[in-house]
């Protein structure tokens, strides 16, 4: 019943997003026929094309057109391509999960682990160099940071290729550069609320039943504190989807972002609309999914579901 | 005697078979690895706007005319060729037996639905302004091929060896779609064996190919790769064989591999900043102080890094040199500029200019729009930069001159035709005519220059036009590109068009 309420909800968002989305892009400056038209093209030939992409339609039969596009394939083209948007999407997407989610994934192992060290030994040397490294973490620019590994891993060392997307070894140095951040901000996180909860009484309790410290650190505070990372790494994933942007760049993958940012540059519209409101989407459903999450983490949170 | 020299004629005749027997049966060797910065989304000519796309198109598929690595004319398919008395009709004879990679017959007919395809409105081709005096295409039998022109042109020979003219197959792509783009069927000595978007390409020998640029190597793999430093690092890894697009500040560290070198073949693209000839701008003292204010010796060394060279004529090095005509450089002196401003009654600080330049469109372009910014202040004008993205950019160098707000805009052009970046530019009121400019006896040579025929004629012709716009400076002229390759010591017989064109013809690997 949540899961229907809040899809429901989800539906005006989306809708919303569409309008917004589609109404910016038309905004953006330059016109897409004139730059696919070149820069010596005259007014008849940018006119021409501009008939050809359907760009002297009016307003609202544009976006009537751009909606139609969302279930039938065929009536959302790219401008540059004339493939179907949905098709050029589906092929670049898989690239840009593998980096996400690989990169939030070893984010959150890498960044828990090292919050459990902090947590354990609070001011030991662990946590002095953990910090320093989560400062940096944080603060490292992902294009830098990603220039630099290129630098020591793919021209000096030779251990991993430089750039491209056709070997699994590709994907190491992008999920690496990309996990810094969720790493850094985890281990903050979940070395604060462990600390936070080692003193609560049900953790004597634990102790009382003769547990050993990490056993109690491990099986009954983290639970807790991963809570509040769930909800951070919905957050976080959101914006890797976005960062993704910054890495397919930087180490070539071919990618959504890679295409979006093409996209923008060539005016090409469809993409830029259906790419985005594919990101929007995928927010809607993990918002979703870390809202659930949390449920299940959170007994507390159920019961105050269904008091309203 | 008589029988010695028939054996010797035999001798020789054999020794000849042998030779380009040999040569015929030379098989295709090593895969050549390159790195390119832009993204192809499409290789259908009609489409295409990338050197990249070009170089792809060249391999892949075939015109009646090509360009040569100095972007000189040479038959192709086309044996013959030649102009009706009226010259409304020009002919060519094409080889006959030829086949697309599939097996469908390259004749007279596909070549002239080939064509027909690109004129049709339907299509939507990006190129069917540039080819509309082409008017319509008929086949005549199988070996001859009539078109019907709009208008007369001379200039027909550039148009048709230009890869927006590549013959595509039709039928093929009607049946394939918008997939024909990434898997083009054509005749040329290679085809596409695939292509994952963004990501890259893969090129390999079309064994049906029998004209006379038979592929050299086993497969030609690009990758895509935007960003500069990655893609430099893969030519320093030994990954890729060749870069294009070395950025200034990479060079010497490409220079110093064991492995491989920068090369820096010659561009036609022409880089300026096109004037707004209205307001103070239609005064030809002030254009002429603004082309004394600018030290085109320091831009090109100090900011490109040696990617340029100063600009001695309206259109870069490779544009038809046979037509192309260069002048003595403009000097840089502030003094004769100031006079000149002074001269056109404004005092020190009086005159205000702002331009417009893209940010990553050419080779440090933002960079030099504040060098400009800083030499026209010290010749005592008020000047505003505005850096803009490309879109925004787009916009601004494409609209009227009434309705512009700036006075300049920084703008490159290549185009293998003189007609074609004369006329487009030049001609009163064209649509493409972004600066305003007008001159009645411009109008007339550049239409009669289209007309000729003659290359004597036209070299006439054309070198009076670009006296005549050279001394009117409706641009403030800048700097010729330099290309910038990196290139592995192990790859042979590379070259490179003018407009930037990779050219596999002779490529092999050691």
């Amino acid at each position: 019943m949540f899961v229907l309420k809040r899809l429901g909800s989800a539906l005006p968002t989306l809708f919303a997003v569409s309008l917004l989305v589609f109404l910016f892009v038309d905004l953006i400056p330059g016109d897409p026929a004139q730059i696919l038209a070149g820069p010596t093209a005259s007014n008849e030939e940018i006119e021409s094309i501009r008939k050809f992409l359907g760009l002297n339609e009016p307003l609202l039969t544009r976006y009537g057109q751009f909606l139609r596009g969302i279930w039938d394939p065929s009536a959302a083209t790219s401008f540059r391509t004339h493939r179907p948007v949905v098709v050029e999407l589906s092929e670049r997407l898989p690239n840009t999960l593998i980096v996400s989610i690989g990169g939030l994934a070893l984010g959150l192992v890498v960044g828990t682990i090292a919050g459990i060290v902090c947590a354990m030994r609070p001011g030991g040397l662990a946590d002095a160099a953990i910090t320093v490294l989560t400062l940096a973490g944080i603060s490292m620019p992902i294009y830098w940071l990603g220039l630099l590994c290129i630098w020591l891993f793919a021209v000096n060392l030779g251990w991993l290729p430089a750039a491209g997307a056709s070997t699994p070894a590709h994907f190491v140095l992008p999920i690496l550069v990309i996990a810094t951040r969720p790493a850094a901000m985890f281990s903050r996180l979940v070395a604060t609320s462990l600390l936070e909860s080692m003193g609560k009484d049900y953790l004597d309790t634990a102790r009382a039943k003769g547990l050993s410290e990490t056993r109690v650190v491990l099986f009954h505070a983290l639970r807790n504190s991963l809570i509040a990372a769930v909800s951070v790494a919905g957050v976080q994933f959101g914006g890797m989807l976005g960062g993704s942007v910054v890495t397919e760049t930087v180490f070539g993958i071919p990618g959504v972002g890679r295409l979006l940012v093409d996209a923008v540059s060539r005016a090409d519209y469809p993409v830029i609309q259906y790419a985005i409101l594919m990101f929007a989407f995928f927010f809607v459903i993990i918002n979703l999914v870390t809202d659930l999450l949390t449920q299940w983490l959170d007994p507390r949170t159920r019961d105050q579901e269904r008091a309203i | 005697m008589r029988n010695l020299r028939r054996s010797c004629h035999v001798a020789a005749l054999s020794a000849g078979v042998s030779i380009m027997a040999l040569q015929v049966q030379a098989q295709p060797a090593g895969t050549l690895r390159i790195a390119v910065g832009a993204d192809p989304a499409t290789f259908d000519p009609a489409f295409n706007d990338l050197p990249v796309g070009n170089a792809v198109d060249l391999a892949v598929m075939e015109g009646l005319f090509r360009l040569d690595p100095q972007n000189n004319v040479q038959k192709n398919l086309a044996t013959d060729y030649a102009f009706s008395p009226d010259g409304k009709v020009f002919t060519v004879k094409i080889r006959t037996g030829r086949k697309f990679s599939n097996g469908d017959p390259l004749n007279a007919e596909a070549v002239a639905a080939s064509f027909n395809r690109m004129l049709d409105e339907k299509t939507g081709s990006i190129y069917r302004g540039l080819y509309a005096s082409l008017g319509t295409i008929k086949a005549v039998g199988e070996d001859t091929v009539e078109f019907h022109l709009a208008e007369p042109n001379g200039h027909i020979l550039m148009l048709l060896s230009n890869t927006a003219a590549s013959i595509v197959n039709v039928k093929a792509l009607q049946a394939m779609g918008a997939e024909y783009g990434r898997k083009p069927v054509g005749s040329g000595p290679y085809m596409v064996e695939k292509f994952i978007g963004g990501e890259g390409f893969r090129l390999v020998p079309n064994p049906s190919y029998s004209g006379d640029y038979p592929a050299t190597l086993k497969a030609i793999d690009f990758t895509v790769v935007p960003e500069d430093g990655s893609r430099m690092a893969l030519l320093e890894t030994g990954s890729v064989d060749v870069v294009e697009r070395v950025p200034p500040e990479s060079m010497p560290a490409i220079n110093a591999l064991k492995d491989a070198k920068v090369i820096n073949p010659p561009s036609m693209f022409s880089i300026n900043m096109e004037m707004v000839l209205r307001g103070p701008l239609a005064d030809p003292r002030v254009r002429k102080a603004l082309n004394l204010a600018i030290d085109r010796e320091g831009i090109t060394k100090g900011i490109l890094g040696g990617l340029g060279t100063p600009s001695v004529g309206m259109v870069g090095p490779g544009t038809q040199d046979e037509l192309r005509k260069t002048f003595p450089p403009i000097s840089f002196d502030p003094e004769g500029a100031k006079k000149l401003i002074a001269e056109a009654g404004y005092k020190p600080g009086q005159l205000t200019l702002s331009f417009t330049c893209p940010t990553g469109r050419y080779i440090k372009d933002s960079q030099v729009c504040q060098a400009l910014a800083g030499s026209f202040e010290n010749i005592g004008i008020k000047a505003t930069p505005l850096v803009v993205d490309r879109g925004t950019w787009t916009k601004v160098v494409g609209m009227e001159p009434a309705q512009r707000s700036d006075n300049m805009g920084m703008v490159g052009r290549a185009t293998a035709g003189m007609d074609y970046t004369l006329y487009r530019l030049f001609f009163t009121g064209v649509g493409a005519n972004r600066t305003g400019y007008t001159n009645p006896r411009v109008d007339a040579l550049l239409k009669e220059g289209r007309a000729a025929t003659d290359p004597a004629k036209q070299k006439e012709i054309y070198g009076e036009i670009q006296n005549i716009v050279w001394s009117d400076q409706p641009f403030l002229f800048l700097w010729y590109q330099t290309q910038a390759l990196g290139v592995a010591n192990r790859v042979q017989g590379l070259a490179i068009q003018p407009n930037e064109t990779l050219v596999f013809d002779k490529v092999t690997l050691k």
